[in-house]
């Protein structure tokens, strides 16, 4: 394994000090649960890591108007935080279901987010919720729409330089559910495939709906074509059977040891099919 | 890099002289000897290094050491009281076979500690999230799970 | 039936609390002073050309104490047929080939050194499936075998074949015949705890190592060699077995990485220790044989089976390890498994430049078991008959001789499949389930349970001694790698012996303190060393008696005198104090010595601890040790005919499932579980259920999600991410376990072996139920959700 240094600054400027300081040769480091694997596996070689746990401003989870969580918001509290078991619990069950209680106890949304695995389970929850990213970096502050975020497998809008500060998620309108859903081979595991669904539904007519699919594509995906062909319509068995073979045709996902291309893209049109149904049901 | 951090290990203040790109299992085991935490994958997918840092699990396999600095470290060691008494969760275990190899009951046990310690009284379904970082080849589970309700009837 | 004392009790095993503690002593946790820590260089090819080794930028790395390669020490010829070597030489064979090694003050300056050697290649064509190894013009993995004579195909030099009946004529005969071909996978045992070891020499050019194995007396000789090849020919190994973080077959030979050590501490002058990391616990141990088996089965139109026919061919990988003695185990089922007459069995193992391969937990059994009960089924269902009543017309039975000539003697295989059918409302549920997708199965298994002569001796020893307080110490050559060996050998000695099991200490890991055992594996440790207990604790209880018989009496006198001194108003009876008691008066039990004719006088009893210190505080004192050494009536299998009574005794086993399957994700749910096993007497009911309940996660592993991938010999999952094997809320489903006591007459207390049975028909029992649930049969494990979808789509 690489021998790395490591900083613990207590704000942001003191971490761009030394990010500045360090040419680019660092790398900043959130819970470490992925990072720190895959120094281990040989796959990153940092000279220093720059870690964000100390840093006060990145904390926090706050539901006033909507949702507003620090970057380094643990899995652990979005897991046990009511208003959002209450309010976004595919963000909830997201959460739940990432990886083990060890790790939700250190690792945080925005790391996860960071990382930018096509199989991020906190990716689909808050595509479908829109979330915006805060950005911040020695240039000053940006926002980004979660879709816009991800570029690529491990590869974000991110400068070297910059840091996700804050995630938000717009208030929840009346008559919205939502659901997320992951299959993998066995109860622990990376998903195979994964999806998220929310549902506004008006006098039984879909008034807006938001579909995302995750490890099926080189980033987790918006689903907007299918998106467009649900709104509007009432939710039936038919539909719903259309939606499952419609994205099959809009991801494109890989064969890897998890799983084949042909089995990912079956079980996503079934995972997203399902989350419409559940999001249905929660959303009466 | 090279920096003297301290921390609550089991109870008592200590210190330690450690390398920037050092885990917290490393610190545990090579400078304070402290073997009853193992290490099973390095890699935070078994849990057989899990300890308490602040009262939550961790993987202490990918815990930066520099992290521990002013924290509460309990492992293994610090459950067994004085004159080697077991603790209630160690001698559930003990009484109910959650133990065979024993290579990943450290780990176990101290999952099981984070678990009751907030939820004392835990669903079958709980207790199994609860232990879901960390993977046993021995038992199957059954007895385990069996060990973690009864010690949870005792807590 | 006898009433035990401690036989059949639900008692904590001995090593818990000090497991529990985190105070258990692994490899992991051994420092020794001056110790060097070793790595390995491993090749970067499957099948190659060594062309240069250039060590000179590791050897000149400060902290660095020795780097080897083949050149610059001495050939050690390792494995079962000695086509292996630590470091090789000339040309590697799998990605796991060792071709250089370094030992140096830390592990991280080790791991350094280990990636300086550069290794010249030049790759050569490889072979990775046994179909291809076999073809005319595949690329030649071995081109000598081990006494160098040329070599021109692929086939391992151990052959296996057994023919009994005329399995033509049947299958002309036959009313119904089932034919298929199944397929298993790699599995990687994943212990929790890695394997290592640590080497160390004396001033006299003796070894110590400390290591992770099951069979540290062999293993003494495999290392006796090896110190004759360099040169140390007449010094000893002394092994010694630290706790083991789990085993399942991954002890059963000696390893390179042991060999290296080896090398390494005798080239230093110091300890050193190897402790593989979990990638390369994945990617350099052997995992279990992988399978294609073509199966026929045949039976008249009453459905009495009338035949068995199996073609085997197992991928052996490029070295040869115990994995190629598998099929010796895999003949007992296919053989003797249900009552067929007519039998063939034919098995090839083929070189591939894939990882070599070794036995795991069943030894070839859960291959075996996969194609024949899987295959069972669908004969049932051609003979129109429901596959429990096929199994029940089949059964086996006690007392009977199987066409391989295994003398079945107790048989609880009836009971099994009775009690599995009961448990899951069998005849309720077969075959209705398919408009919910839900469905029932079952399997049976058949395997030693009397040991298992694989080698010439199929013994154990055991010391027992007792020292001046009563306390016993159990010294056995069997080891405990989580098992409860050291549980269940507890418990029978001290109900053979007459203490209380309190008072028994289990010792064992040492080869040079503890008496000679074969090895612990086949199921074999709790049967072999538990009547090696009983028979030393006779010849104890012998002794004790002889010095009873003289000292007995004078004691309850001193006693009672002594009592009168504090009581004045108690009367010693009037008794013959002085009497010289014959030995056979006298019983032992519970750590109390008194007159078998008078059991309940409170007067007349004489704690053994009083008796022991009797036996030497004296002039002409002796001391209370016993040895005895069991080797079960068992017998070789004849390599010619295939014939041979393997076991002392024989295990059955029925597992049901009931599943429930989700046509649109492919998701196997198992809703519930009924593991019933004929284990001829309980011993310890806590540690019997552990292995049964392991040994059963471990085959639903093996049954919905293990396996080993490799591309092209490279393993692509070496580490518990992508591998899976399960964790707690995987259990999420009713497990009933039945424990069918058969009373054994070769077993201690009746007892039989049971460590690998709980994994072995697993697998078919799911498949078996999903084909119930829709239809459909998944013959190549692991039973994976794209393999349903796919085959519904088939089937559609």
């Amino acid at each position: 394994m690489k021998k790395f240094d490591y900083y613990q600054p207590e704000s942001l400027k003191e971490a761009y000090g030394l990010m500045e300081k360090l040419n680019g040769e660092a790398r900043f480091i959130a819970g470490g649960t992925d990072v720190i694997v895959r120094i281990k596996q040989g796959a990153l070689h940092p000279d220093a890591l720059i870690s964000l746990r100390r840093i006060s401003a990145l904390k926090g989870l706050g539901n006033e108007d909507g949702l507003s969580m620090g970057s380094m918001t643990l899995f652990r509290d979005i897991e046990r935080d009511p208003a959002i078991a209450r309010d976004y619990p595919a963000l909830g069950e997201a959460a739940s279901v990432l990886a083990n209680p060890q790790v939700r106890n250190v690792a945080t949304i925005g790391g996860n987010l960071c990382n930018a695995a096509p199989s991020a389970d906190a990716a689909p929850p808050l595509m479908v919720l829109e979330a915006t990213l805060t950005i911040e970096g020695p240039g000053g502050q940006r926002e980004v729409s979660i879709e816009d975020f991800f570029r690529g497998p491990g590869e974000t809008c991110l400068e070297h330089t910059e840091v996700v500060t804050r995630i938000t998620i717009p208030k929840k309108r009346k008559g919205t559910g939502m659901a997320f859903l992951k299959i993998g081979r066995v109860a622990q595991d990376i998903a195979i495939a994964n999806a998220a669904a929310l549902i506004v539904v008006e006098n039984g007519v879909c008034r807006k709906c938001r579909l995302s699919a995750g490890a099926v594509a080189p980033v987790p995906l918006r689903l907007k074509r299918i998106e467009g062909i649900v709104e509007g319509r009432k939710i039936e068995p038919d539909l719903l059977d259309r939606v499952a073979e419609m994205v099959q045709e809009d991801v494109s996902p890989i064969t890897d040891v998890r799983s084949t291309a042909q089995y990912r893209k079956t079980v996503s049109g079934i995972l997203v099919k399902r989350a419409i149904k559940e999001a249905l049901d929660r959303a009466g | 890099m090279k920096k003297l951090i301290r921390f609550t290990l089991n109870g008592h203040e200590v210190s330690a002289e450690v390398e920037s790109h050092r885990m917290l299992l490393e610190v545990l085991r090579n400078t304070f000897h402290l073997t009853g935490t193992k290490e099973g994958c390095g890699q935070g997918e078994c849990g057989a290094c899990t300890v308490l840092v602040d009262g939550l699990s961790v993987d202490s396999c990918l815990y930066p050491a520099f992290e521990v600095e002013g924290k509460s470290v309990t492992t293994i060691e610090g459950l067994v009281e004085e004159g080697s008494r077991l603790h209630p969760i160690q001698e559930a275990f003990v009484e109910h076979g959650g133990i065979q190899c024993g290579f990943c009951t450290p780990g176990m046990i101290m999952s099981t500690k984070a678990l009751l310690d907030e939820n004392p009284h835990p669903t079958d379904d709980e207790i199994k999230r609860g232990i879901s970082g960390n993977l046993c080849r021995c038992t199957g589970y059954v007895q385990i799970v069996e060990s973690i309700r009864k010690a949870a009837e005792k807590y | 039936m006898t009433q035990y004392s401690f036989i059949g009790t639900e008692v904590p095993r001995p090593d818990a609390s000090d497991k529990a503690a985190g105070k258990a002593l692994y490899i992991h946790d051994m420092v020794l002073p001056g110790m060097l820590y070793g790595k390995i260089k491993y090749s970067e090819y499957a099948h190659a050309r060594i062309k240069h080794i250039d060590t000179s930028r590791a050897e000149r790395l400060p902290g660095v104490r020795a780097v080897i390669t083949g050149y610059n020490t001495p050939e050690i010829r390792i494995g079962f047929i000695r086509d292996n070597m630590p470091l090789k030489k000339d040309k590697v064979r799998q990605f796991r080939d060792e071709v250089a090694a370094v030992a140096a003050i830390d592990p991280e300056i080790a791991e350094e050194a280990v990636e300086l050697i550069r290794v010249e290649y030049e790759e050569l064509p490889a072979v990775f499936t046994p179909e291809d190894a076999l073809k005319e013009g595949a690329p030649i993995v071995h081109e000598t075998d081990a006494r160098g004579r040329p070599k021109s195909d692929n086939l391992v030099p151990v052959a296996w074949n057994f023919v009994a009946g005329d399995v033509e004529k049947a299958k002309q005969e036959a009313a119904f015949i089932a034919e298929g071909r199944f397929q298993t996978p790699l599995i990687q045992q994943s212990c929790m705890g890695t394997a290592g070891c640590i080497a160390e020499f004396d001033l006299e050019g003796n070894l110590t190592i400390h290591t992770k194995t099951q069979i540290p007396f062999l293993a003494q000789n495999d290392f006796n060699r090896a110190l004759a090849a360099i040169g140390l020919k007449g010094k000893n190994t002394r092994v010694t077995v630290p706790t083991l973080g789990g085993s399942f077959g991954t002890g059963l030979d000696t390893h390179g990485y042991e060999y290296i050590a080896i090398l390494l501490a005798y080239k230093t002058g110091r300890p050193v220790k190897i402790v593989l990391n979990r990638e390369e616990e994945f990617t350099t141990l052997s995992p279990r044989q992988p399978t294609e088996t073509h199966i026929i089965q045949g039976c008249d139109k009453e459905g009495k089976l009338t035949l068995r026919e199996v073609r085997m061919v197992l991928d052996n990988g490029a070295y040869t390890s115990w994995g190629a003695t598998t099929p010796s185990v895999m003949m007992l089922p296919i053989s003797s498994l249900y009552r067929v007459p007519n039998v063939l069995y034919e098995a090839k193992i083929v070189y591939t430049n894939n990882t070599y391969c070794q036995a795991m937990r069943g030894y070839g059994n859960p291959q075996a078991a996969w194609a024949l009960e899987c295959n069972l089924d669908d004969l049932a269902e051609k003979a129109g008959m429901d596959p429990f009543e096929f199994r029940m017309l089949n059964a086996n039975i006690p007392d009977d001789t199987t066409p391989m000539g295994l003398n079945i003697t107790s048989c609880g295989h009836e009971a099994c499949l009775k009690t599995v059918a009961d448990r899951l409302n069998w005849k309720q549920k077969r075959g209705k389930g398919r408009d919910k997708a839900r469905g029932v199965g079952m399997a049976s298994l058949f395997h030693v349970g009397g040991s298992g002569r694989v080698y010439r001796s199929d013994g154990t020893g055991i010391i027992m001694k007792l020292d001046d307080f009563g306390n016993v110490s159990v010294i056995t050559g069997g080891i405990e790698m989580g098992q409860g060996f050291n549980s269940a050998l507890a418990l029978v000695s001290a109900e053979a012996l007459g203490v209380t099991p309190d008072k028994v200490t289990v010792i064992s890991g040492d080869t040079a303190t503890c008496p000679w055992d074969v090895g612990t594996h086949a199921s074999r440790g709790a049967f072999t060393a538990g009547n090696a207990a009983i028979m030393a604790a006779q010849k104890a209880r012998d002794k004790i008696f002889r010095i009873a018989s003289e000292h007995f009496m004078p004691r309850v006198h001193y006693k009672l005198k002594k009592r009168k001194k504090k009581d004045p108003d108690f009367e010693i009876p009037d008794l013959d104090y002085n009497r010289i008691c014959d030995p056979s008066e006298f019983e032992l039990k519970e750590n109390v010595v008194f007159l078998k004719e008078e059991p309940d006088n409170p007067l007349l009893r004489v704690s053994l601890e009083e008796i022991l210190r009797e036996a030497h505080y004296r002039e002409q004192g002796s001391m209370i040790i016993s040895e005895a050494f069991y080797d079960p009536p068992n017998q070789m299998i004849d390599m010619k005919t295939g014939r041979g009574n393997l076991s002392a005794t024989y295990i059955f086993g029925t597992h049901g499932a009931e599943v429930e399957v989700d046509r649109e994700t492919g998701k196997v749910k198992i809703l519930q579980f009924v593991a019933a096993h004929d284990v001829g007497k309980v011993i310890n009911r806590q540690t019997i259920k552990g292995q049964i309940y392991g040994g059963m996660m471990q085959g639903l592993g093996y049954a919905l999600c293990e396996e080993y991938k490799t591309d092209k010999g490279r393993n692509l999952n070496p580490n518990f991410l992508d591998y899976k094997i399960f964790s707690a809320p995987d259990v999420n489903f009713p497990i009933h376990i039945e424990c069918i006591e058969t009373d054994d007459k070769e077993g201690p207390f009746g007892a039989k072996g049971v460590g690998e049975p709980g994994l072995v028909p697993v697998a078919p029992a799911v498949a078996n139920a999903i084909y119930d649930a829709i239809g459909v049969r998944i013959r190549d494990l692991p039973i994976t959700p794209e393999k349903i979808l796919s085959a519904l789509k088939k089937k559609q």
